[in-house]
C-alpha cells in the first residue's frame, strides 16, 4: 500500500471516538434510506402482487334489476369482455356490544367459481353454509369476534338476525377494516334471503381482455356492455371503474412513503453537513502536517486525494450499516403491510436499494466535504507552516456592541462571543447543521400537531353527532319533532344524499368508485338551508342562502373532478339517473368528506320529484362527548325501531374521526419517529462540532493558561461559546421550521384531505429543542472543556 | 568557485502590513555553489526565514529572480513548485516535524511517495539505507513519538534525502537539542556537503560557525556580510 495510504489508515485509527461519529453521521442517513427505500420496493411489489392477484374487476355495472343466471353467459362472450361475474353488495349494520356499525355484505354467486375480487382463505369453511358467513380478518378486531362467534346483522330490509362467522379470509383489495370502522362479510344468497332482503344480484363485475390498465378503455367497453344490456332490458344504473391496478390506499402510502424518503436523504444530508464540518476542523488541524507533505513534494492534488480517500473509507464503513438496515425495513414494511391489509409474500430487497445507499453513503458526504477539503489542501506551504493552532486574524477595533456585552455580562462573556465569531465560515456550518436538524425535529412535530388540530375541525364543521340513513326515503314531519323531544337533543334536521355523477352526453354514469363504495365515491348532500349541522370552510363564493334556488357548493374532492369549475358555472349531475342541473355559487374545504356537492334540500326535492320525503337525519346532542354520543344514539334508534322507520346506516362523528386518524396513524407515529431520529442526528453533530472546536483549540487554551487563565475560567469561557452557538441556531432553527411546516403541510394535508394543514407551532416542540440545545450545548462542552483546563500549561502548548 | 548551483539576483519580498508594505529582504543578491555548507544568521525578524522560503521554492519573491539548479524557479507554478522541491531540496525543520501516525521508515519513504521517484519495492530499502546513514536504522518501524529529540532531528534529515536532492535545507535544526546533540547533527550535514550535497543551515549557534564554508549575515532585509569561515 502506499505510504500516503497507509497514513490515512493509521490517522483512521488513531482517533476512534471522533472518526466513530463521523462514521455514525453517514450511517444513520444511510440507515435511514435503507429502511424507507427497502420497505418501499417491498410494498410496492407486494401491493400489486396482493392486489392484482384478487383479479379486481375492470368495472363494476350496477342494475336496475336482478341479474338473471343465464345472462351471464351472453355477458361473457361479449367482444371484448373476458370475464363476468354476479355480485350483491349490501350495506348493512352489525352490533358489537351496545353500539353499531357499518358492515359490507358482499354476496357471492359461487364460492368454488368466484371470477374476480377474490380473497384468500385463511380458515374455516370454504363456502359458508346459510345463515353463517365468512369475515374479512381485519373485521374481527372490529366484530371484536373469533371464528364460530355469532353476530348480530341487520341489513336494510330485514330485522337483526345473528350470523355465526364460519371461516376467515384476507382480502387484499380491501382497506383494513378497522381503518374504515367497518365490517366486512361474504355470504351465499341463501343468507342474504334470510337476513330479509331479496336474493337477487345486481352488480355485474367485468375484466376487459385487452388494454385492462386503461381506464378509458375499460370506460369504453363497459359503456359498449351496457348499451347492448339495456337494448335487452338490462337496464344499466351506474358503471363503476376504480383506477386499475392500483389499490384503494395506494396513492396515498405513495405519498406517505415520499415523505419518508425525502427525509431520509435530509438525514443524509444532515448527517454530511457534520462531516463536513469535521472535515474542515480536522483540516485546520493537519493544517502542519499539509505544510510538512507539500515541503517534501506532495501536490495539492495528491493532498486533495489524500482527504478524500479518508472520506471514502470512512463512508465505506458507514456502509456496514446497510445490511441491518434491510432487516429494520421489515419494520417499516409490516407497518405499512397491515395498513394496506397486504399479506407480504417475498421479503427479499431488490439490489437497485443498496446500490442506491452506497452511491448516496458515499457520493452525498463526498460533495459536502468536498468544499473544506479542496480549500484546506490548497493551502500555501508558507501559511500551512506558519500555523500555530492560534488565530491570526487581527481583531477589529472594539465596537460599541461589544462594549455593550463587556458591561452587561462581564469579559469573559464578551470573549467567548468573540471566539464564536472568529471562524465564520465554521460558525455558519455548524450553524447550519444545528438549523437543519431542529427544523427537522420542529416539523415533523409541528406537522403532527397540524393533523391532530385539522382532525379537530371534523367536529368544527360537523355541527351533528350522528347521521342516520335510512332505506328509503321517508316522511319526518312528526319525526322531527319526536326525536327532538329526547333528552339531550340539541338539534334534528332531515337531510338527503344521492350517490351522482357527471352527466355526460349520450354515455352512462361513470364513477371511479371501488368494491367497498367508499374509496372513489361522489355523492349530493342536500339539506335544509339555512342548517344548524354544517359550519364549512368556505374557500370562495358563498354558502347556501337560498332555499328554493338551484345552487350548488362543491367540496375540494368534488372539484378535484371537475378541476377546470369555476363560480357561476352550471354543473350536470346525475340523481337516480336523472340529469339535474345545479349553478355553482362556492367551493368549500372540507375534513374527511369525500366528493360532495352541497344543495338545497328544498331545490332537490323539486328537481328528484321526492318532495317531502327524505333519506337521512343529522341529529346534534348537548353533550358531545363519545359516551354521551353513544348513549344517545341508543334511545334515538329505539325510538326510529318503535316509529318502524327502516334505518340502514347511523354514523357517529366520532366514528368518522377514529376512521381518518387510523388512515394516517403511520404517517403520524413515522413522524414521530423521524423527529427523534433528527433530535439525536442535531445532537450528534452539536456535540460533535462543539468538542472538536474546543479540541483544536488546546493549544491556544496552553497560551491563555500561561498568562494567568484559570481552569474554571477556561471552563466558564468554552461553555458561553456553546451555548452562544446553540442559541444561534435556536432562531435560524425556527424560522426554518417554519418554512418546513408550511411545505410539509400543504403536501399531507392536500394528499388526505386535498387540502393544506394549517401551520401549526408546537410549542412543546420547541421547548424541547431549546433544551436539547442548552442541555447538548453544554454538555458538548463540558468534557473537553474540564479536560483542556485540566492539562498542564506545557502540555496544552505541545499539543498538536 | 564552481558554477552556481544557486542564483539569488535583485530579490525583494514585501508583504502589506497594517502600518503599509513591510520589506523583507531588499535587493538581495546570494550566489551559493555545489557541496557548499552555508550558515545564514540574523536576528529574529532579520528577513533570514524570508530568504529561505524563497531559496525552498515555499514563497515567492516580489521581484527579482531565483535560479536554482537551472530552474527559474520563481516562475513555476504551485503544483510544479511542488514537485520540483520534493526532488531537488530536502528540508528539516527545527521541531522535525515527523508525521506522528507513520513509522521513521514510513516517514522517509513519504518523499518518494509523493514524487513517484524510486520503484515502490525498492523504497523501504532505500528508508532503511538512509536510516543507516544517519545511525538510526534499528529505530527504523518505531513511531516518532518513541524517539528522541536527536533521534528524530536525524530522521528528519533522512527524509530530506529521501529523493537524493542535491540541495538541503535545514531551518534552526539544532535550536531544540542539547550541545552535544546539536554538535552530531552539524556533523552529519558536514558529512553530506563533503558526500556532494549543498547545505544551507539558518542558525543563531556561533560556535559552530567552523563548520561552515561560507556564512549569510542578514539584517533588516539586507544581506550585510557573507565572508568565507574555514574548516
Amino acid at each position: 500500500m502506499r505510504i500516503r495510504y497507509l497514513k490515512v489508515l493509521r490517522d483512521l485509527t488513531s482517533d476512534y471516538g471522533k472518526n466513530f461519529m463521523l462514521v455514525l453521521a453517514i450511517a444513520i442517513g444511510v440507515f435511514g434510506i435503507g429502511v424507507i427505500l427497502g420497505g418501499y420496493s417491498v410494498i410496492t411489489r407486494e401491493m400489486k402482487k396482493n392486489y392484482m392477484g384478487t383479479i379486481p374487476a375492470s368495472a363494476t355495472l350496477e342494475m336496475r334489476d336482478s341479474i338473471p343466471k343465464e345472462l351471464m353467459e351472453s355477458v361473457r362472450s361479449f367482444p371484448g369482455i373476458k370475464d363476468a361475474e354476479r355480485h350483491a353488495t349490501i350495506v348493512a349494520r352489525m352490533k358489537v356490544g351496545e353500539k353499531w356499525y357499518p358492515l359490507l355484505l358482499f354476496v357471492v354467486d359461487d364460492f368454488n367459481d368466484m371470477r374476480t375480487n377474490k380473497f384468500n382463505r385463511i380458515s374455516g369453511a370454504l363456502e359458508p353454509p346459510s345463515k353463517t358467513m365468512l369475515v374479512e380478518r381485519t373485521a374481527l378486531v372490529m366484530m371484536q369476534a373469533k371464528e364460530g362467534d355469532n353476530i348480530v346483522i341487520k341489513t336494510p330490509n330485514g330485522n337483526p338476525a345473528e350470523v355465526k362467522i364460519s371461516g376467515i379470509v384476507h382480502d387484499p383489495g380491501l382497506a383494513p377494516a378497522w381503518q374504515e370502522q367497518a365490517g366486512y362479510a361474504y355470504i351465499a344468497l341463501s343468507t342474504l334471503e334470510q337476513l330479509g332482503e331479496n336474493p337477487e344480484f345486481d352488480q355485474l363485475r367485468i375484466l376487459v381482455d385487452a388494454n385492462n390498465m386503461s381506464a378509458p378503455h375499460i370506460r369504453q367497453k363497459a359503456s359498449e356492455l351496457a348499451d347492448a344490456l339495456n337494448k335487452h332490458g338490462h337496464f344499466v344504473e351506474e358503471i363503476q371503474v376504480p383506477p386499475p391496478g392500483k389499490h384503494p390506499h395506494q396513492g396515498q402510502m405513495n405519498a406517505v412513503l415520499t415523505i419518508f424518503i425525502v427525509f431520509s436523504f435530509l438525514t443524509l444530508i444532515l448527517g454530511s453537513i457534520l462531516v463536513a464540518t469535521s472535515m474542515q476542523t480536522l483540516m485546520v488541524k493537519h493544517v502542519r502536517q499539509i505544510g510538512i507533505m507539500k515541503t517534501i513534494g506532495a501536490t495539492s492534488g495528491q493532498i486533495t486525494g489524500i482527504y478524500f480517500f479518508m472520506m471514502i473509507l470512512i463512508c465505506l464503513v458507514a456502509m456496514l450499516f446497510v445490511p441491518p438496515s434491510h432487516a429494520a425495513a421489515s419494520l417499516l414494511y409490516n407497518q405499512v403491510a397491515a395498513l394496506l391489509n397486504l399479506e407480504i409474500t417475498d421479503r427479499s430487497i431488490p439490489v437497485i436499494v443498496p446500490i442506491i445507499q452506497v452511491i448516496a453513503g458515499i457520493s452525498i458526504p463526498l460533495i459536502a466535504a468536498a468544499f473544506p477539503v479542496i480549500r484546506g489542501s490548497k493551502i500555501s506551504v508558507r501559511a500551512a507552516l506558519d500555523n500555530y493552532g492560534l488565530s491570526k486574524k487581527e481583531e477589529k477595533k472594539s465596537t460599541g456592541s461589544s462594549a455593550m456585552v463587556t458591561k452587561f455580562f462581564g469579559e469573559t462573556i464578551n470573549l467567548s462571543f468573540r471566539n464564536v465569531f472568529r471562524h465564520r465560515s465554521r460558525l455558519v456550518m455548524t450553524i447550519s447543521l444545528l438549523a437543519a436538524g431542529g427544523a427537522m425535529f420542529m416539523t415533523a412535530l409541528n406537522v403532527s400537531e397540524a393533523w391532530n388540530t385539522n382532525l379537530k375541525r371534523i367536529y368544527k364543521q360537523r355541527l351533528y353527532d350522528v347521521e342516520l340513513k335510512f332505506n328509503k326515503a321517508i316522511y319526518t314531519d312528526s319525526l322531527l319533532a319526536k326525536i327532538k323531544s329526547v333528552q339531550g337533543v340539541k338539534g334534528v334536521e332531515a337531510w338527503s344524499y344521492s350517490p351522482t355523477a357527471l352527466v355526460k352526453e349520450n354515455s352512462f354514469e361513470v364513477t371511479s368508485a371501488y368494491p367497498d363504495k367508499g374509496h372513489g365515491s361522489f355523492t349530493i348532500q342536500a339539506m335544509p338551508v339555512p342548517t344548524t349541522m354544517l359550519n364549512p370552510t368556505i374557500t370562495s363564493g358563498r354558502w347556501l342562502n337560498n332555499a328554493n334556488g338551484n345552487d350548488a357548493l362543491l367540496n375540494q374532492n368534488a372539484k378535484a373532478i371537475v378541476p377546470n369549475i369555476k363560480i357561476g358555472d352550471n354543473i350536470s349531475l346525475a340523481v337516480n339517473r336523472k340529469p339535474t342541473t345545479w349553478r355553482v355559487i362556492g367551493f368549500t374545504e372540507d375534513v374527511g368528506s369525500p366528493a360532495t356537492v352541497y344543495v338545497s334540500i328544498d331545490a332537490f326535492a323539486r328537481l328528484t320529484n321526492s318532495s317531502g320525503k327524505v333519506k337521512m337525519l343529522r341529529v346534534a346532542y348537548d353533550d358531545r362527548s363519545i359516551p354521551n354520543v353513544s348513549q344517545k344514539n341508543l334511545e334515538i334508534e329505539k325510538l326510529l325501531e318503535k316509529e318502524n322507520v327502516p334505518l340502514s346506516q347511523s354514523i357517529p362523528a366520532w366514528l368518522l374521526q377514529n376512521a381518518i386518524a387510523s388512515h394516517m396513524k403511520v404517517l403520524i407515529n413515522s413522524l414521530l419517529a423521524m423527529a427523534v431520529l433528527m433530535a439525536l442526528v442535531g445532537t450528534l453533530g452539536l456535540m460533535s462540532t462543539m468538542s472538536m472546536n474546543v479540541m483544536e483549540r488546546t493549544r491556544e487554551i496552553g497560551v491563555m493558561r500561561a498568562i494567568g487563565a484559570t481552569p474554571k475560567k477556561i471552563r466558564t469561557l468554552i461553555a458561553w461559546e456553546g451555548l452562544i452557538i446553540g442559541t444561534l441556531s435556536l432562531f435560524a432553527a425556527f424560522a426554518l421550521s417554519l418554512l418546513f411546516s408550511s411545505l410539509m403541510g400543504n403536501f399531507i394535508g392536500n394528499m388526505s384531505f386535498r387540502t393544506p394543514l394549517s401551520l401549526t407551532i408546537s410549542l412543546t416542540a420547541m421547548a424541547i429543542w431549546v433544551v436539547i440545545i442548552g442541555g447538548g450545548s453544554y454538555a458538548a462542552t463540558l468534557y473537553p472543556a474540564r479536560r483542556a483546563g485540566k492539562l498542564s500549561t506545557r502540555e496544552a502548548l505541545a499539543y498538536e | 568557485m564552481e558554477k552556481s548551483l544557486i542564483e539569488l539576483s535583485h530579490v525583494t519580498k514585501s508583504f502589506p502590513v497594517a502600518a503599509g508594505i513591510f520589506q523583507a529582504l531588499k535587493d538581495v543578491n546570494i550566489e551559493i555553489g555545489q557541496n557548499e555548507m552555508i550558515a545564514i544568521t540574523g536576528k529574529s525578524g532579520s528577513g533570514k526565514s524570508t530568504l529561505l522560503n524563497i531559496l525552498t521554492g515555499i514563497d515567492k519573491p516580489t521581484s527579482g529572480s531565483v535560479i536554482i539548479n537551472g530552474v527559474r524557479v520563481d516562475k513555476l507554478s504551485e503544483s510544479e513548485l511542488a514537485s520540483w522541491r520534493g526532488k531537488n531540496i530536502g528540508v528539516v525543520f527545527q521541531f522535525f516535524q515527523l508525521l506522528p501516525t507513520l513509522t521513521i521508515a514510513e516517514n522517509v519513504m513519504l518523499p518518494m511517495d509523493f514524487c513517484n521517484t524510486y520503484p515502490k519495492k525498492e523504497r523501504r530499502e532505500r528508508a532503511l539505507a538512509l536510516l543507516d546513514l544517519v545511525e538510526i536504522k534499528e529505530q527504523a518501524d518505531k513511531f516518532p513519538s518513541a524517539l528522541s529529540g536527536g533521534q528524530q532531528q536525524r530522521a528528519a534529515i533522512a527524509r530530506a534525502l529521501a529523493n537524493d536532492p542535491p540541495i538541503i535545507v535545514a531551518d534552526e535544526p539544532t535550536g531544540n537539542l542539547d550541545s552535544q546533540t546539536a554538535l552530531s547533527i552539524i556533523k552529519l550535514f558536514a558529512t553530506l556537503a563533503a558526500s556532494g550535497k549543498t547545505v544551507i543551515v539558518v542558525t543563531h549557534e556561533k560556535e559552530f560557525s567552523t563548520w561552515f564554508h561560507n556564512s549569510i549575515a542578514i539584517s533588516d532585509g539586507v544581506i550585510v556580510t557573507e565572508k568565507e569561515v574555514l574548516v
